[in-house]
């Protein structure tokens, strides 16, 4: 994998040579596979499976990192520019596929169905979205820089419009955005580390993160581009081979996007029988009654904190009388420590716990009916209409941002830098989407054959022969799984059962009782996704850091070597510290990246565009258009966020929903705001038309 | 300001884009309006086109969950083929400008993109 060589650029031989050590090494992750599964045949033990994935593949990843190591500039920013296009679209795609697209999507897919709950629009615009936005980056974007022989995205704003401040605030928004992508990712990693090795989810932040430093800190973007190259094939066998193998066992055959066309339909019957079913009215009165003792707990907390004391001290004193099962006795002294301490986080948790459960209190568990586009009716009851239009328009607006801000994440754009001309950037962009593709397609297909396999297998067994697995990752976090016996019947309803976006991935081979070395393959492909991304994005940040701010606010006297070196050691620094703010567990994944996508739309495309296709735009109008559309979005984002809510003045915050588009989509006013004020500045000041000669003569 | 001994001193000023040839502003206008039509147009009507059924599939969710991917890689690929298709045109006509008379090669610009 890691073979290459300067004087063979651009040649036949070169690519062959590429070609054939691609080749081998596909062959010897399958041959690997075969090699463990073997060895979990002769009794290998699970404590060891998923560490050793871990391992070895971080171990391949940094060998590649070490072997690509370099100090030359040209090489740590752009590879050299010579990575033929279809290496390149796999990088990319490796870089694009995020621990987001990987572990979360088939969740999100499973979860939301088509487009979402009328509060939070997901499901195929997140497919769609980041698809798409693939023919904006080759129409309107990449080739166009690719031509402008450049290093990083802020370069851009400085070449076109010259000046200090467009590049500032480009690399500063190109720090923002990254930056959130980035937590995201190192979250991703910790949670597949801490699952495999049962460390703790900080440990596995750490050691996920030494593999990634161990490549983008040596190499830069040559060891990165060959690292991703890598990753992406590990992503895609473990993405192909649990769909397939669910695909085979449910349909008899292994391809999976073409033949779950039936499953959508047989879906929708089980949606209509459990629906129709008693058993789930009885969770849902059940949970409904739970959210109800909540809230009646809420009325005066301090009051029921203290009865709720009493009544468990009471019950520990009745058991011990009766001289009880000492089990029975531990549990409940655990439920009362586990009591709240103060009021505050008594109101706290019980409010949390009362929307939980108002939540899971309605039918299907609170998912809606999978294959239907959009909640409510057009023609229903004025509500049901409401929330038709609404949820249409939020999965349109949540398309647009993950669409527009694709066209302008910085770490994506860069990667087009590296092909060797303008055409090669061009089929750069094709070849990521189609390995984009050969994922993304399976997405809602796996997102299908699970429900299947849920509803189908998992509802109505038996509680007492609950599998293994399920344990196991609720011990990990309590949110990613649930499950309890509500109607005390003892039987597996659908209500009863939560599985948490990110959970359902990584769980899908044990869903479908595949081989534990599967589960160790789909965790060493989250970690991939994860790793990949999270390269590429901290190169991204540092190289911003660095090139666009350092070197560029005041003329230093730094040799290209030295540059480099500061470079690495900025990203050692970011790198510790989106694991600082990763570890804080900030939110899900997959609002986190969405978040980042709307402030680089709004950031970075209208300006770019403009700056691309319109010759009137100038330096103040680039400004402006960058203030605005990052301010507009990150002002209706921010004025969301409950805790600054409580903190500062109302009249400072958007008043209500715009629109009702929730604040994940920003772009949808960040992107106008920006292309509309770069307009009217560059307008203002446009320059004087050059003046008409005065003849003198006269 | 810029360091005077920096590799990139020479593109210190802004320069305004190369002019764009009008064939691909067309070829771009086109791909983009499949583009919105294909993800925006089919997305706003797709509950209307749940009742179509094609094959197994809804053809509202056959298109958001693949058919919608299948036309983007299209998009993609022909604007790569027809790109290269005119730059190979404009490399000709240069070739063939080159031989002609030296008055008339000067109307041969840059294009790119």
């Amino acid at each position: 994998m890691a073979e290459r060589d300067p004087a063979g650029s651009g040649s036949q031989a070169y690519l062959w040579r590429l070609h054939r050590i691609l080749a081998l090494y596909v062959l010897g992750v399958l041959g690997f596979l075969l090699l463990m599964t073997w060895a979990e045949s002769q009794g290998l033990s699970r404590h060891w499976i998923g560490p050793i994935f871990l391992f070895l593949s971080v171990m391949v990843y940094a060998g590649i990192g070490v072997y690509g190591r370099t100090t030359d500039a040209e090489e740590y920013y752009v590879a050299g520019r010579r990575i033929p296009p279809m290496y390149n679209g796999m990088a990319a795609a490796a870089d694009w596929m995020s621990a987001a697209s990987f572990i979360s999507l088939s969740g999100a897919l499973y979860l939301q169905g088509f487009s979402g709950t009328p509060g939070h629009a997901g499901g195929l615009a997140y497919l769609l979205g980041w698809t798409g936005g693939f023919c904006l980056v080759a129409i309107l974007v990449a080739p166009h820089l690719r031509a402008m022989g450049l290093y990083t995205v802020p370069d851009f704003f400085h070449v076109r419009f010259g000046g200090r401040w467009p590049r500032i605030i480009a690399a500063l928004a190109a720090v923002v955005c990254s930056f959130i992508y980035v937590v995201a990712q190192i979250y991703g990693v910790g949670l597949i580390a801490s699952r495999l090795t049962g460390v703790q989810f900080e440990i596995g932040i750490m050691l996920g993160l030494g593999g990634v430093l161990l490549c983008s800190f040596l190499g830069g973007m040559r060891a990165i581009t060959w690292t991703q190259v890598a990753q992406y094939v590990v992503v895609l066998l473990a993405f192909l081979i649990p769909v397939s193998w669910l695909a085979y066992k449910q349909l008899g055959n292994p391809v999976a996007p073409f033949m779950y066309g039936k499953q959508v339909g047989k879906i929708a019957d089980l949606e209509a029988q459990l629906l129709a079913s008693p058993a789930e009215y009885q969770v849902v009165a059940a949970y409904l009654e739970r959210a109800r003792d909540f809230e009646a707990r809420l009325q005066n907390v301090e009051i029921a904190l203290v009865e709720e004391r009493v009544a468990i001290q009471d019950k520990i004193r009745r058991l011990r009388a009766q001289n009880a099962d000492v089990g029975l006795i531990v549990t409940a002294s655990r439920e009362l420590a586990a009591l709240p301490r103060d009021v505050e986080t008594a109101r706290e948790r019980w409010t949390r716990q009362m929307h939980e459960n108002y939540e899971r209190a309605q039918p299907l568990g609170g998912l809606p009916p999978h294959s239907r586009a959009y909640a409510g009716y057009p023609d229903g009851t004025p509500e049901e209409q409401q929330s038709y239009t609404e949820t249409r328009r939020n999965f349109l607006a949540l398309m647009f941002c993950l669409m527009v801000g694709t066209a302008g994440l910085p770490h994506l754009l860069t990667r087009y830098y590296t092909s060797p001309t303008v055409a090669g950037a061009r089929s750069s962009v094709a070849w990521s989407l189609f390995f984009i593709a050969l994922l993304y397609l399976s997405a809602p297909a796996l997102a299908v054959l699970v429900k299947f396999e849920v509803m189908n297998n998992l509802v109505g067994s038996s509680f007492d022969a609950l599998p293994n697995w399920m344990a196991q990752w609720a011990r990990v976090d309590a949110s990613l799984l649930s499950i309890e016996d509500m109607n005390g019947d003892g039987i597996v309803q659908f209500g009863e059962i939560r599985l948490g976006a990110d959970l359902i991935m990584l769980a899908t081979p044990e869903l479908g009782g595949l081989p534990y070395v599967v589960s160790g393959l789909v965790a060493a492909g989250g970690l991939a996704a994860a790793l990949s991304t999270a390269d590429g994005l901290l190169l991204t940040i540092s190289n911003a850091l660095v090139r666009d701010l350092y070197f560029q606010s005041k003329p230093r006297p730094a040799t290209p070597e030295q540059r480099v070196i500061l470079t690495k050691f900025t990203l050692l620094a970011v790198a510790l510290m989106a694991a600082f703010v990763a570890a804080l567990k900030p939110s899900d994944i997959l609002p986190l990246v969405t978040a980042s996508f709307s402030l680089a739309g709004s950031a970075f495309v209208p300006v770019m565009v403009l700056g691309i296709f319109w010759r009137g735009t100038t330096r103040q109008g680039a400004v402006a258009g960058m203030l605005c559309g990052l301010g507009v979005a990150m002002y209706y984002m921010l004025s969301h966020v409950p805790g600054l809510r409580a903190v500062l003045p109302p009249w400072l915050l958007a008043d209500g929903l715009w629109f009702g588009i929730q604040p994940i989509s920003a772009g949808v006013f960040g992107v106008p705001a920006g292309a509309l004020s770069a307009w009217l500045v560059s307008w203002l000041t446009r320059p004087a038309p050059p003046r008409p000669v005065i003849r003198s003569e006269l | 300001m810029q360091s005077p001994h920096t590799s990139e001193a020479e593109l210190a000023r802004p320069f305004p884009p190369d002019l764009h040839d009008v064939r691909h502003l067309w070829l771009k206008a086109g791909l983009l309006l499949a583009w919105a039509l294909v993800s925006f147009g089919a997305m706003y009507f797709a509950r209307d086109l749940e009742s179509l059924v094609v094959g197994s599939w809804p053809l509202g969710y056959w298109i958001a969950a693949q058919g919608g991917l299948l036309v983007f890689i299209a998009i993609v690929v022909v604007y790569c083929w027809a790109m290269n298709r005119f730059e190979r045109q404009d490399a000709q006509r240069a070739a063939a400008a080159a031989q002609v008379p030296p008055a008339l090669d000067a109307a041969a610009p840059r294009f790119h993109g």
